[in-house]
C-alpha cells in the first residue's frame, strides 16, 4: 500500500493544511495499542517470576554471575538470530524439542509406571497393542480389506480380553520385570515408529539404522545410568523414546546442515550458564535468591505450612487427565472432522444436517467452560456413576469442552491438502476410506497435531468446570486409578490463592502458577515447531 | 470438496470393501454426531433440575428480583443483582479490550510491516493463552495493590475493578484477531479510490477501512463481551461474593471498587457450598446456568450474523 502521507507535500496549502501531525500520531497510538496487552503480561509474569524464585534475597554479586553467564550469551545469541534466521530456528527446535520430551517422558513415567504399574500396561498391551502392531505391518505390505476391519475388533475385543485374562497376563509382566516390560512394549514400538517418521518425512538419514540405534542404544546405555542414583532404569527406557530419540534426530539433522550449526551454540550456551550460575555464587559464597519453585515444591504434597507445601498429587493429577483427554479428543475429533470434510453431502436435506451440525459446533466453541462443568456433572458423574471428582469424569467433560476447537483446527487441516490429490487417488480407484488414510492423513497429521496441542493447553489450565464436578480443592495423594479422585495444577492455585498469608499469596501461589505457565510454554512451543516443521506449504 | 469424484466401480465385485466403507462412515458420523448430543446433553442437563427450580421460585420472582440470597433467610432468588454484576464486569472489560483492541487490528492490517506483524501476533495469542485463574490470581495479588497506591482510590480486597481491567486485558486478541480480518477483507480498490481523491492514510484508515469492515469489528465485539460474560476464574478468585443491585451502592462508579457476585461465580459458590442435591438453593444453580447460557448463545448466534454479513459483502 502506498502511503497517503507522503504525495500531498506540494500542494499542501491548496488543500486546506491537510495535517502530517494527526496521521503519524495515530500510527503510533495503534502501535502503543497494540504493546499494551502484551506489555501488561510481561509486566505481571515478571512479578510471579520474581515472587516464585524468592530473588529479592540474592545479592547484586548474584545478578552479576546471572548477567555474564546467562543474560549476555542469550542476548548475543538472539541479536545474532536476528541476522541469520536459520540458527534462530535451530535453536527453537533443540529447545522444543528438549523441553516438549521432558514433559512427555514425565507423562509417561505418570502413566504407566506411578498410576498403571508395569504389570497392568504389559496385560493391555498383550490384549491391545500387539495385535494391533501386527495387524498395523501386515496391512502395509499386503493391502488386504480385511486388516482395518480387524483393528476395529481389536479396538472393541482387546479392554475386555484385557480384562479377562488380567490375571495371567499381567504375571507375563511380572516375569519380565519393569525394564522387560517397557523394552518390549515402549522401546520396539518407538523403533518402528522413529524408522517410519525418518523415512517419510525427513530426508537424509535411513530410516533402518536409526530403528537399530534405537534398539540397541538403550541396553548399551545401560550400565552407565545404574551409576546414577535418580534414574531408575525403567525411568531411562520411557524417557529414551521421548527424549532421547527425538532430540538426537533433530540434533543429528541440525548438525550436519552447515548452514544451521551456528543454531547449536545458543542452547548450548543457556545450558552451560545455567549450570554456572547454580555453582560459581555458591564457590563465592555470594547470596543466592530462595526459590518457592524448586525440587522439594515439585515433589512433595500440599501443606498448612508454606515451606513444605508441594504440587505433586496435583500435577500427576493433571498429566494423567490431559493424557485421556489427548487420546479421547485426538479419535473424536479427527473422526467428526474427517465426515464433515470427506463424506457429508453438502446439498439437499443431508446438506441441511450438515449445516446445523457445523454451525452446532461453532456455538459449543463459545459455551461458557462453567456450563460444561454442569454438564459434566449431570452426564459424567451422575447419569454414568463415574463419580464425583476423578479422573474419567474430569478427562471426558474437559474432552467435550475442547472437542469443538479440535474438530475446528482439524477440519482446517484436512481442507488444506489439495483436491488435485485427491481426485488423483480416486482416479486411481482408490476408495474414499483409502484415500483418507493413504493421501490425507499423513498430510493433514502435523496441522491436526498442532491444533490439538494448543487445544489441550486450554484443557490444563480449566478450573471452572473441575470445580463443578466436584474434584477436591486439596488431595494429599495422586488418583489411584481411573475412578480415582484426583486434583489439578489449576485447582491447587485456586484453593491457596484465597490462603491470606503473605507466603502463600507471594511464594507458594506464585510456584504454582510458574508451574502451570512452564508446562504451557512448552506445549505451545512444539505446536509452533510442528507448524513450522511440516507445515511448509509445498503443494 | 469431493463429494462429486466418487469413485466409478470398474471392478465389479467390491462387496467386502463397500460394506469396510459403510462401517467408516458410520463411526465417522457417530464422532460428529457427538457435538449434538453434546448440546442436547448442555440444554437438558440444564432445564431439568430448572424446572424443579421454577416450581418453587416462580419465573417472575426469579427474573425480576433484585436481591439474590441463596443461604440467608429470607432465602430469595432474584437474578439481577447477578445480571449487574456480570453486565458490570463486561462493560469494564469492554471498556479495555474494545478500544485497545480496533487500536491494534487497525494497527495490524493498515500500518505494521510484515516482520513486525508476525512477531505480535504470536504474542497477541499468548494473552488468550494464558489460564483465567492465574489472570484471576495477577488481578488479587498484583493489580489490586497497584490500584490501590493511586491516591483517593479505595479498592476492597476483592474488588470489580481489578478483575474487569485484567479481563480486558484478556479479551483484547479476540478482538483484534476478528477485526484484523474484517480489515483485511476490505478490499484495496475501495483504499486506492480515496488515495486518488488525495485522502491522507490516517482518513483512509479511520474513513474508510474501519467503517467499511464495520459489520466484522461489531461481530468481534459481540464475541469478545460474550466471552466477558461467561468468564468465570478471573471474578471467583479477584472479584468476591458480594450481589449486589444498583441501589445498595450510592453511585455506580463506586461499585467498581467494591466486591461484586456475577452469575458464573453465584454457580460457582453455589456447586462449592456441598448442598445436598435436592435444595432449592441448588437448583439456582441450574436456573442460572440456563440463563448464562441462553445470553451467550444470544450474543454468539448475532456475533455470527454479523459475520456472514460482511463475508457477503465483499466476497
Amino acid at each position: 500500500m502506498a502511503t497517503g502521507t507522503e504525495r500531498q507535500g506540494t500542494d499542501r496549502a491548496a488543500f486546506g493544511g491537510v495535517s502530517r501531525l494527526r496521521g503519524v500520531v495515530f500510527r503510533y497510538v495503534t502501535f502503543a495499542a497494540s504493546l499494551f496487552g502484551i506489555l501488561s503480561l510481561a509486566v505481571l509474569l515478571g512479578y510471579v517470576f520474581w515472587d516464585a524464585f524468592g530473588l529479592e534475597t540474592a545479592a547484586p554479586a548474584w545478578y552479576a554471575t546471572m548477567v555474564v553467564t546467562v543474560v549476555l550469551p542469550v542476548a548475543g545469541f538472539l541479536l545474532y538470530a536476528r541476522r541469520n534466521p536459520l540458527a534462530g530456528r535451530t535453536a527453537l527446535e533443540l529447545a522444543a524439542t528438549a523441553t516438549g520430551g521432558v514433559l512427555s517422558g514425565f507423562a509417561l513415567v505418570v502413566v504407566l509406571e506411578v498410576i498403571a504399574g508395569p504389570g497392568l500396561w504389559f496385560a493391555y498391551f498383550l490384549a491391545m497393542g500387539v495385535p494391533l502392531g501386527a495387524l498395523y505391518l501386515y496391512g502395509r505390505r499386503v493391502e488386504a480389506s480385511w486388516t482395518g476391519l480387524a483393528v476395529l475388533g481389536v479396538l472393541v475385543a482387546g479392554p475386555v480380553v484385557g480384562t479377562a485374562l488380567l490375571g495371567p497376563l499381567s504375571r507375563i509382566g511380572g516375569f519380565l520385570g519393569g525394564p522387560g516390560v517397557y523394552y518390549l512394549s515402549v522401546i520396539a514400538p518407538t523403533a518402528l515408529v522413529a524408522r517410519h517418521v525418518v523415512d517419510e518425512y525427513l530426508d537424509g538419514p535411513n530410516g533402518n539404522y536409526v530403528a537399530l540405534a534405537t534398539l540397541v542404544a538403550p541396553i548399551l546405555a545401560a550400565p552407565a545410568i545404574d551409576t546414577v542414583a535418580v534414574l531408575s532404569r525403567s525411568v531411562w527406557l520411557l524417557f529414551f523414546p521421548t527424549l532421547v530419540v527425538p532430540f538426537s534426530i533433530v540434533a543429528g539433522r541440525n548438525l550436519a546442515t552447515p548452514g544451521r550449526r551456528v543454531g547449536v551454540a545458543g542452547p548450548l550456551a543457556f545450558a552451560l550458564g545455567v549450570g554456572l550460575l547454580a555453582v560459581v555464587p555458591d564457590l563465592l559464597g555470594v547470596a543466592g535468591p530462595s526459590p518457592w519453585f524448586d525440587w522439594q515444591y515439585v515433589t512433595s504434597a500440599p501443606s498448612q505450612t508454606a515451606e513444605q507445601a508441594g504440587l505433586y498429587p496435583a500435577i500427576i493429577g493433571s498429566i494423567f487427565m490431559i493424557v485421556l483427554v489427548a487420546l479421547l479428543t485426538l479419535v473424536l475429533g479427527v473422526g467428526a472432522a474427517l465426515y464433515l470434510e470427506e463424506y457429508a453431502p453438502s446439498s439437499g436435506p443431508a446438506g441441511a444436517v450438515t449445516q446445523f451440525i457445523r454451525i452446532n459446533i461453532s456455538n459449543l466453541a463459545g459455551v461458557p467452560s462453567v456450563v460444561y462443568g454442569i454438564l459434566g456433572l449431570a452426564v459424567f458423574a451422575n447419569t454414568l456413576q463415574f463419580g464425583f471428582g476423578t479422573v474419567a469424569t474430569a478427562a471426558f467433560t474437559l474432552s467435550l469442552l475442547i472437542l469443538p476447537i479440535v474438530i475446528i483446527s482439524a477440519r482446517e487441516a484436512i481442507r488444506s491438502v489439495p483436491d488435485s490429490l485427491r481426485e488423483a487417488s480416486y482416479g486411481m480407484g482408490a476408495t474414499r476410506w483409502q484415500t483418507i488414510k493413504n493421501v490425507i492423513m499423513p498430510r493433514a497429521i502435523p496441522g491436526i497435531l498442532t491444533g490439538t496441542i494448543l487445544a489441550l493447553g486450554r484443557a490444563i489450565g480449566e478450573t471452572a468446570p473441575l470445580i463443578m464436578i466436584g474434584v477436591a480443592t486439596t488431595k494429599f495423594s495422586p488418583p489411584s486409578g481411573l475412578f480415582g479422585k484426583m486434583t489439578a495444577m489449576p485447582m491447587q492455585v485456586f484453593t491457596w490463592s484465597s490462603y491470606p498469608s503473605e507466603a502463600f499469596q507471594h511464594g507458594v501461589v506464585a510456584a504454582g502458577v510458574v508451574t502451570l505457565l512452564v508446562v504451557l510454554l512448552t506445549m505451545n512451543s512444539v505446536a509452533i515447531l510442528l507448524r513450522n516443521e511440516f507445515e511448509r506449504g509445498d503443494y | 470438496m469431493s463429494n462429486e469424484s466418487a469413485p466409478i466401480d470398474l471392478r465389479g465385485d467390491r462387496g467386502f470393501q463397500d460394506l469396510r466403507e459403510r462401517i467408516y462412515q458410520v463411526a465417522f458420523l457417530a464422532c460428529a454426531v457427538i457435538s449434538v448430543l453434546t448440546t442436547v446433553g448442555i440444554v437438558l442437563s440444564l432445564a431439568v433440575p430448572a424446572v424443579g427450580f421454577f416450581q418453587n421460585v416462580s419465573l417472575g420472582e426469579f427474573l425480576l428480583g433484585t436481591q439474590f440470597s441463596p443461604a440467608i433467610r429470607p432465602k430469595v432468588f432474584g437474578v439481577l443483582p447477578l445480571v449487574f454484576g456480570t453486565l458490570l464486569i463486561t462493560a469494564g472489560a469492554g471498556a479495555v479490550a474494545l478500544p485497545f483492541g480496533l487500536l491494534t487490528a487497525t494497527y495490524l492490517a493498515e500500518y505494521a510491516p510484515p516482520g513486525r506483524r508476525a512477531v505480535l501476533k504470536p504474542m497477541l495469542e499468548v494473552l488468550a493463552g494464558v489460564p483465567t485463574v492465574v489472570y484471576g490470581y495477577f488481578a488479587l495479588v498484583y493489580v489490586t495493590p497497584l490500584l490501590n497506591a493511586i491516591p483517593g482510590l479505595e479498592l476492597g480486597t476483592f474488588n470489580a475493578l481489578s478483575a474487569s481491567i485484567i479481563m480486558g486485558v484478556m479479551i483484547i486478541p479476540m478482538v483484534s484477531s476478528i477485526s484484523e480480518d474484517a480489515m483485511s477483507a476490505v478490499p484495496d480498490s475501495l483504499r486506492e479510490a480515496s488515495y486518488g481523491l488525495g485522502a491522507t492514510k490516517f482518513d483512509v484508515s479511520t474513513g474508510v477501512v474501519i467503517p467499511s469492515a464495520a459489520s466484522g469489528i461489531a461481530s468481534s465485539f459481540v464475541l469478545a463481551l460474550s466471552r466477558a460474560i461467561g468468564e468465570t476464574m478471573i471474578v471467583v478468585v479477584a472479584a468476591g461474593q458480594t450481589a449486589r443491585f444498583p441501589g445498595d451502592v450510592p453511585g455506580l462508579l463506586t461499585s467498581f471498587f467494591k466486591s461484586t457476585q456475577t452469575m458464573t461465580s453465584a454457580i460457582i459458590q453455589l456447586g462449592l457450598s456441598d448442598l445436598s442435591g435436592g435444595t432449592t438453593a441448588y437448583r439456582a444453580l441450574f436456573a442460572i446456568g440456563l440463563t448464562l447460557f441462553v445470553m451467550t448463545l444470544v450474543l454468539n448466534v448475532v456475533s455470527d450474523l454479523l459475520v456472514q454479513h460482511y463475508q457477503e459483502d465483499y466476497d
